[in-house]
Formats: structure tokens, C-alpha cells, sequence
């Protein structure tokens, strides 16, 4: 049995570094999390760990810290292997590993990164449940929360301590489709538009430029895009539909609201108009001129000559439920040292 | 509507384009000249890199001041420096840069803010140092760029340099260019702090990483960077990752990359591909406009590469000029 393991060596080092004061984790840190998430999938019977490769310093961070601890024999940790995937820095490593981890069989993929990196895995995860750990800048999808527990209720779920109607949380999705098919990509969170037309340095932060909004679930304790629909109608990640938000600037809109916009970053955005965003009931974009954000990043654009539709999908893909499974462990008592965890 | 989605009008888009296609051409045809014996020293060419140049010097003045590497001639051509002059410092000719003294890892003009490519890994960082506290001192909103490779970052001058900066609070920008390759050795081998980031931040400064392969990219994140340092914000770090079509320098067997890397950089990550793509597809310019900068480029390195090879040498009697100073 093994569990899938994606850690993104450049999350939080874009732009918002210095026009936010957003947080910067040193790959050392992101390294010392993984031994921390190895740890504890093994105190839970977990004998193997397969990891996507990467150039950024994470691996041999792993591979001189494991060389460490097998010296010391402190902890135990489950063997670490890497797909057999290519790296070349893009995002397309974080699409082949994963599809190669759910055709190796993993029971679940532990995801370290923001919400970009989550995006990523969940388009290839097919059904196998995703466990997030944030370490990226704005973290709206994944919980803040110390990655030993991660680590724990992953380690609980996938050997059957706990029933899958309680570790395993289905997700909403958004899908995006230009021109029936032409392009086609997913949000796990938030899909904006932006008059800025250009990807440039990707990230999004000049709110005036913002016009439109879909979010999944609008959660007003996160920071970023999701924030906006977040302070207007908070919705639920269980909820069966999401919010669509209208904007203009804030120069001419009524109704102006302040949003956490990113990291320290609290700016004025102008609210035309929001509606509840049904399931499998597609919104057209307006036939101007944009760029598409997935999650924080400026992705796709669009002129008037295209039509753009964005719709909401149910069951989307799976997450393991920490808090879920933490709370059953309590209650059962699961880690009773009288009682083998593995 | 106007067709351009940039941030840059038409007329700055074409001045990026020249700058991209005059640092090309330039550096291809030193590759096919050096083969040919004529040209003196060591060249380590640009080619690949251009975006990097090209979008950090589009947000510069030509008061502000550059420091650069041993691969400095894109850095130069992005920062003003005159084309011609610098192809006769290549040949070592009296009409060049810097009289022929220089050759091409120290060409320096000072009046358009290059204070020199730098055969001295890292040796650039405190000049730029310098630049910044000057700049600091006059209060005249100018800033000091330091270019590194990713091998100088090991450079003690360079994390020194770091230090510097933040401490006197310096409006100095740092650019890594990370082509990937420290001459010929790895980062597996040689670097224990992966990330040039994770450097910035243990000095107390942000860092950011881009794609130095797009244009857009690199001018979007230096733009903020440099508009925080001029108005008192701070040095801050920039890393571009991108890919270099030569070897370390010219004559470089590469036997240390891939079968077939070339070939692929060259066909999928090329910077001014890119940037043609981005802004043909987009019709901010038409293709039109392009040829006739390529045209103009083309006469502009032929008439550079044959005056500069029927330049004079410089002379016995030139032997001291340029080389001390009285203040």
C-alpha cells in the first residue's frame, strides 16, 4: 500500500512577495514537512511513500535528512520512491506524476502547495482522495493546519481505520470552456475575470480590474479572490451551489466592499451584483474582452469574438476530511497505546 | 478597443522586440565569427536569455545603473549601449566600448548606467551596492541592478553584496538568471540553500521567481520591484529561470547536457518565439511590423561586424590612456 505524495518546490515565490509581504516557506521547511507527513503515515501502518521528482531542492533535502534519521533510528519513516515522471519546472510535472500515482494505485495523494498546486492534482486524481497541506500564498482550498495531523488522518483513512463515509469529502468543481471545447480547464476554487489581458507575472491584485467571479464555496475566513463572494454570501463547501459576482470599478460601483484581496493586501472592490450559482446550470461570461483567472492565476483570455461558459460540477473529485477523522480517532479511541495502530 | 492587452503601447512593444531581436542577431553572429579565429579572449553569449534583459531594462531610466556578468553583451545592448562600439570591443579595435581594452567581458558606458560585464563571478553585487547607495545619498530615485548566474550565487562578494543591501536599506535589485547550469556544474553538486529565493529571505528582503522566458512575465515582477525600490521600499531579489542556447562559452564541448536539450529549448522555450506569439496572436503587431525591425537589424550587425573588422588597433601610444585617472 502506498500513498502519493506532490510538493511543489515554487509555490509562494511570485509577485505577491513584494507587493504583499506574502510569506516565503523555505524549501528546507517544505522538506521537513514531508519527513513530518512520512512520520506519521508510518506510526499508521503506511509502508510507502511515492513522490513526484523535482529539481527544486526538496528531494535532496529528503534524501540527506533520511540518510540522518536512518543513522539516529529515532523514527521510523515508510520507503520513499519517486514516478518515473520528467521534470522540467512547469506544472505539466505536477500533472504526469499524478497520473502516474493513480496508475500505481495510491490511496490518497498528500499535496503540498497553494491553491494552484491543488488545482493541478485534482484535474488527473480521478477518484483518489487528495489531502492538502498550505504552502502557498493565498491557501483558500487547503486547511492551515500542522502537517503531522495531515499526515495522521491520511495514514487512519487509507489503512480502513476509518470508514470511508467520514474520511472521504466530495468537492464541487468549476469548469471552464471557451469556444465548445476549443480550450477546457478546471478551478477548484474561484474562476475571475480580469481586464488585465495579459498573464505576465500571473497572480491577480489590482482589484478595480476585476468584472467577474464564480467561486465553489465562498469561505470569508480565507484571503484572495474567493474572499470577495466570501464577505458577500458566505457559502459551504457541502453547499449545492456556488456564488457569481458581478464587478465594476470602484470608482463607479454603489456598493464597494474591502477584501483581503491577498496576503496583508486589503483592497476596495466594487460589487455590481451577486447571485447563488447553481450545479450544472452554465453561465455565459459577457461578451467583452479578458483574462481568465483558475485560482489565482491568469490563465486563459478572451475576446468578444469567443463565448466563454463556466459551470459548477458536484462530486468533483475527493478529499480526505482531517477533521473528520481526527475527531473519530478521539472518539474511538484509535490511538490507544494498548491498541496497534498498524 | 484598441487590440493591444499589454501593459506597454505599441511603440514599447516594438523597442522590446528590437532590443530581443538585436541581442539575437548579435550573439548569433558572434558564434559564427569566434568559430572563425579573429576575435580575441573568451565570449559567453546571451542567446536564449533575452527576456530576461530585454523586460528588467524596459522599466529602467538611462541614469540608473546596471552591473553585469561574463555574459553581459545582451546587458548591455537592453541598457543603450551603442551596437557598433561594442561588436569593434569585441575585436579589440580602438573604436570600440572602451577603446579595445575591454574585450568582451568588460565592455562598460558608463553614460548609458553599464558599469561593466565582469569576467569576476559575483564581482558585480557590490558594485551595484555602490550604484544604490549613491543613488540613496543624491536622492535622485535612480536604481542599482545587479545581474548574477546562478553559479556566483555560492559567490561570498555576492551574499556579502545581500547583506549590504538590506542593512543600508539600498534600493538595489538582485537578478538572478538561472540558466540552470554554474558554467558546467549542477546545483545537486554545489548548492546547500536550493531556492535564490530562500537566500533573499535569510537576509530579510523578498524574492520572487519567474519565468524568464517570457517577456512578460520578467516585466511585470522587475516593474514592481524596481518601483518599490525607487520610492524607498528596499532591495529586493529576482530570480528568472531560463535557458541558454550555447554552451558555458564559446569552443564549450556541453557534454554535460542532454542529447537533444538544445534541440528542444530551442523549439518550445525560445523567448523571442514567444514573445512573437504573444503579441502577433494577440494583434497588438502585425508581422509586418516585425520584418522591418529584422531588416534594420540585419544592416545594423553587417555594418557593425565590417567596420569593426577594418578598425584600427589601438596603438603603442594608447597603452596608458584609459588607465589611470586624477581626481
Amino acid at each position: 500500500m502506498k500513498v502519493g505524495l506532490v510538493a511543489n518546490p515554487v509555490s509562494a515565490r511570485d509577485i505577491r512577495r513584494v507587493i504583499a509581504n506574502a510569506a516565503c516557506m523555505p524549501i528546507a521547511d517544505r522538506a521537513n514537512i514531508v519527513l513530518r507527513v512520512m512520520a506519521a503515515l508510518r506510526a499508521c501502518g503506511v509502508p510507502r511513500v511515492l513522490m513526484m521528482p523535482e529539481n527544486g531542492g526538496i528531494r535532496r533535502h529528503l534524501t540527506r535528512s533520511l540518510k540522518h534519521e536512518n543513522k539516529l533510528g529515532h523514527v521510523d519513516f515508510p520507503s520513499l520512491h519517486y514516478t518515473d515522471t520528467s521534470v522540467t519546472g512547469a506544472v505539466e510535472d505536477t500533472f504526469a506524476a499524478t497520473q502516474a500515482m493513480v496508475q500505481e494505485g495510491v490511496k490518497a495523494i498528500i499535496v503540498l502547495g497553494g491553491d494552484g498546486t491543488h488545482r493541478a492534482v485534482a484535474k488527473h486524481c480521478r477518484q483518489i482522495a487528495i489531502a492538502g497541506i498550505s504552502t502557498g500564498t493565498n491557501n483558500a482550498f487547503p486547511e492551515q493546519r500542522e502537517s503531522t495531523i495531515t499526515g495522521l488522518a491520511v495514514g487512519l483513512a487509507v489503512t480502513g481505520k476509518i470508514p470511508s463515509e467520514i474520511a472521504v469529502f466530495p468537492n464541487k468543481m468549476l469548469k471552464v470552456e471557451k469556444n465548445e471545447g476549443e480550450i477546457s480547464d478546471i478551478a477548484i476554487v474561484d474562476v475571475a475575470v480580469t481586464t488585465e489581458r495579459y498573464i505576465g507575472a500571473r497572480a491577480l491584485w489590482r482589484s478595480d480590474n476585476f468584472r467577474e467571479l464564480f467561486v465553489t464555496y465562498a469561505d470569508p475566513e480565507v484571503i484572495g479572490l474567493s474572499a470577495i463572494a466570501g464577505l458577500l454570501k458566505p457559502v459551504g463547501r457541502h453547499e449545492p451551489f456556488g456564488l457569481h459576482v458581478r464587478m465594476q470599478s470602484s470608482d463607479t460601483a454603489k456598493t464597494i466592499i474591502r477584501v483581503p484581496i491577498a496576503p496583508g493586501l486589503i483592497r476596495p472592490v466594487g460589487v455590481l451584483d451577486f447571485e447563488d450559482f447553481p450545479v450544472q446550470e452554465p453561465i455565459y461570461l459577457s461578451p467583452e474582452s479578458g483574462m481568465i483567472a483558475l485560482d489565482g492565476e491568469r490563465e486563459i483570455d478572451y475576446g468578444p469574438e469567443d463565448q466563454v461558459k463556466v459551470t459548477l460540477v458536484q462530486n468533483a473529485f475527493n478529499t480526505i476530511d482531517v477533521s473528520a477523522c481526527m475527531r473519530y480517532a478521539g472518539e474511538k479511541r484509535l490511538f490507544r497505546a494498548d491498541l496497534p495502530l498498524i | 478597443m484598441s487590440n493591444n492587452p499589454f501593459p506597454l503601447n505599441r511603440d514599447e512593444l516594438l523597442r522590446a522586440y528590437r532590443i530581443m531581436k538585436t541581442i539575437r542577431e548579435f550573439e548569433e553572429r558572434v558564434h559564427v565569427e569566434f568559430a572563425t579565429g579573429d576575435l580575441p579572449g573568451f565570449v559567453h553569449l546571451y542567446a536564449g536569455e533575452e527576456a530576461s534583459g530585454a523586460g528588467i531594462m524596459m522599466n529602467l531610466r538611462q541614469d540608473d545603473h546596471i552591473s553585469s556578468t561574463h555574459r553581459g553583451h545582451g546587458h548591455c545592448i537592453a541598457k543603450g549601449v551603442e551596437v557598433k562600439g561594442m561588436v569593434a570591443e569585441l575585436y579589440g579595435r580602438s573604436t570600440g566600448t572602451c577603446h579595445g581594452k575591454g574585450g568582451s567581458m568588460h565592455i562598460a558606458d558608463l553614460d548609458m548606467g553599464m558599469m561593466g560585464a565582469n569576467g569576476i563571478l559575483g564581482a558585480g553585487a557590490p558594485l551595484a551596492c555602490g550604484a544604490a547607495l549613491a543613488s540613496k545619498y543624491k536622492n535622485d530615485g535612480t536604481v542599482g541592478i545587479s545581474f548574477l548566474g546562478d553559479g556566483a550565487s555560492n559567490a561570498g562578494n555576492f551574499l556579502e553584496s545581500l547583506n549590504l543591501a538590506a542593512v543600508w536599506d539600498l534600493p538595489a535589485i538582485f537578478v538572478v538568471e538561472n540558466n540552470g547550469y554554474a558554467q558546467s556544474t549542477s546545483r545537486d553538486y554545489a548548492v546547500a540553500v536550493d531556492s535564490y529565493v530562500d537566500r533573499a529571505v535569510g537576509f530579510g528582503m523578498p524574492g520572487v521567481t519567474v519565468d524568464g522566458t517570457d517577456f512578460f512575465a520578467v516585466h511585470e515582477a522587475a516593474g514592481e520591484m524596481i518601483s518599490r525600490a525607487r520610492e524607498g521600499g528596499g532591495p529586493s531579489l529576482l530570480e528568472c529561470n531560463m535557458i541558454r542556447f550555447y554552451g558555458h562559452f564559446e569552443g564549450d564541448a556541453q557534454t554535460y547536457r542532454g542529447q537533444g536539450e538544445v534541440d528542444e529549448i530551442r523549439k518550445n522555450r525560445d523567448c523571442l518565439k514567444k514573445f512573437i506569439q504573444q503579441v502577433t496572436q494577440t494583434k497588438a503587431l502585425k508581422q509586418s511590423d516585425l520584418d522591418g525591425i529584422d531588416q534594420e537589424i540585419s544592416v545594423l550587425i553587417n555594418q557593425a561586424f565590417d567596420e569593426a573588422q577594418k578598425a584600427p588597433r589601438p596603438t603603442e601610444a594608447d597603452l596608458l590612456t584609459d588607465v589611470y585617472i586624477s581626481y
